[in-house]
């Protein structure tokens, strides 16, 4: 009888492994990119995995919240840190601190590209000793009107899209350019997850019941490297939103004595076209 | 000196053929809440509206204001009193008239 538990207790600790080998995904979530006059923008920053609505982690608080945008020749930046609040955000199996931020209709009046930049403090990952910290960027648009989204914004590394990232059909290729104290990197390593549970904004959390159904984990985050030039180019295969994570391509490599992985992340939403 | 003829005309042509098809003009109002009103303007392709025409005109029709818009492609003014039209006019076909009635906060 008790021989029996084994393969189950195996089979457990087998799932326990691969989940954690998942990958982690600042989620930074607005409900549309692309809006055709200025509004106050009602936003979520929570650390976790988007295709399963997987575990929450403490992202060690907020370190830089703000937004670019163009005026005239010029790019004017906003802090936005005192738009921020903090909440608990609770998946079907964990929780853990998050933040809200209401973004003033003041600050997205104008058209243009919003070019918001989330820098985030170190998640300590206990099992591996090391700490995280993924930059995010997210560009939303008002009025259709195109202007900074394909430009490097300066941060300590980034990725830099070649196609609108809020405004890709199903089908389309995201290219894009990854980025390391502004210069390309060749080989990076790019996680992509789709948002299979979609946030609800109401409830600070993410539904159990998942839009796709992924037949092994392999499917749950797909890998992709950049070129020699520090290019990467991703087919996109169903609407939504969709993440990509550059990994440990920051200049950091250690916080307070440990190993650090700094990733730059981004956002990206694509259309069924009808 | 032919060479060089054939590639400027191309190069004229191009230029060309980008702003006859690359670009819808967008122009976007908003209240400033002072009695002044903000309008904003610009082109799909992301190109710059500086020096654009704006006309205003009031409930008749009639032009009450012609200017242009700034280095910033905008055009801020008192709001009239009454109904008004603000009209964005980068040329034929690429004209944008929004009502006053719809300029909000």
């Amino acid at each position: 009888m008790k021989k029996r538990f084994i393969p189950l207790l195996t089979a457990l600790c087998v799932m326990a492994f691969t989940g954690s080998a998942f990958a982690h995904f600042m989620v930074f979530y607005t409900p549309e990119m692309i809006m055709e006059k200025g509004k106050e923008l009602d936003m979520r920053i929570a650390f976790t995995h988007p295709a399963e609505a997987g575990h929450m982690m403490d992202m060690g608080g907020i370190e830089e919240f703000y937004v670019l945008k163009a005026k005239g020749d010029k790019v004017v930046k906003t802090d936005l840190k005192d738009t921020l609040k903090e909440i608990t955000w609770t998946n079907p199996h964990s929780s853990a601190p998050a933040f809200a931020a209401k973004v003033p209709k003041k600050v997205v009046r104008s058209m243009g590209d919003y070019v918001f930049v989330m820098k985030p403090g170190y998640y300590f990952e206990k099992e591996e000793g090391v700490y995280m910290q993924q930059i995010t960027k997210l560009v939303v648009n008002v009025g259709e009107m195109p202007t900074l989204w394909n430009e490097p914004v300066g941060l300590p590394c980034e990725i830099v899209p070649l196609i609108k990232p809020y405004g890709l059909w199903t089908g389309n290729v995201f290219k894009a350019q990854v980025l390391s104290e502004g210069k390309p990197v060749a080989g990076a390593e790019v996680e992509v997850e789709y948002m299979s549970h979609m946030p609800n904004l109401d409830t600070n959390s993410m539904p159990a019941e998942s839009s796709v159904e992924y037949p092994n984990g392999a499917l749950v985050t797909q890998t992709i490297f950049s070129d020699a030039n520090g290019y990467i180019s991703f087919g996109i295969p169903k609407a939504g939103w969709w993440g990509f994570a550059a990994l440990g391509v920051g200049p950091d490599k250690e916080y307070k004595g440990k190993e650090l992985g700094q990733d730059a992340v981004i956002w990206v939403k694509a259309e069924d076209m009808k | 000196m032919k060479k060089l003829m054939i590639v400027l005309t191309l190069a004229a042509m191009l230029a060309f053929a980008g702003q006859a098809f690359a670009h819808s003009p967008l122009m976007s109002c908003f209240d400033n809440g002072d009695n002044t009103v903000t309008c904003e303007g610009g082109f799909s392709d992301g190109s710059s509206a500086s020096g654009v025409k704006v006309h205003i005109n009031d409930g008749n029709g009639k032009t009450i204001i012609e200017t242009k818009m700034n280095e910033d492609s905008e055009y801020t003014f008192d709001k009239p009193a009454g109904s008004y039209m603000v009209i964005f006019d980068a040329g034929e076909g690429h004209t944008v008239e929004v009502n006053g009635a719809d300029i909000v906060e």
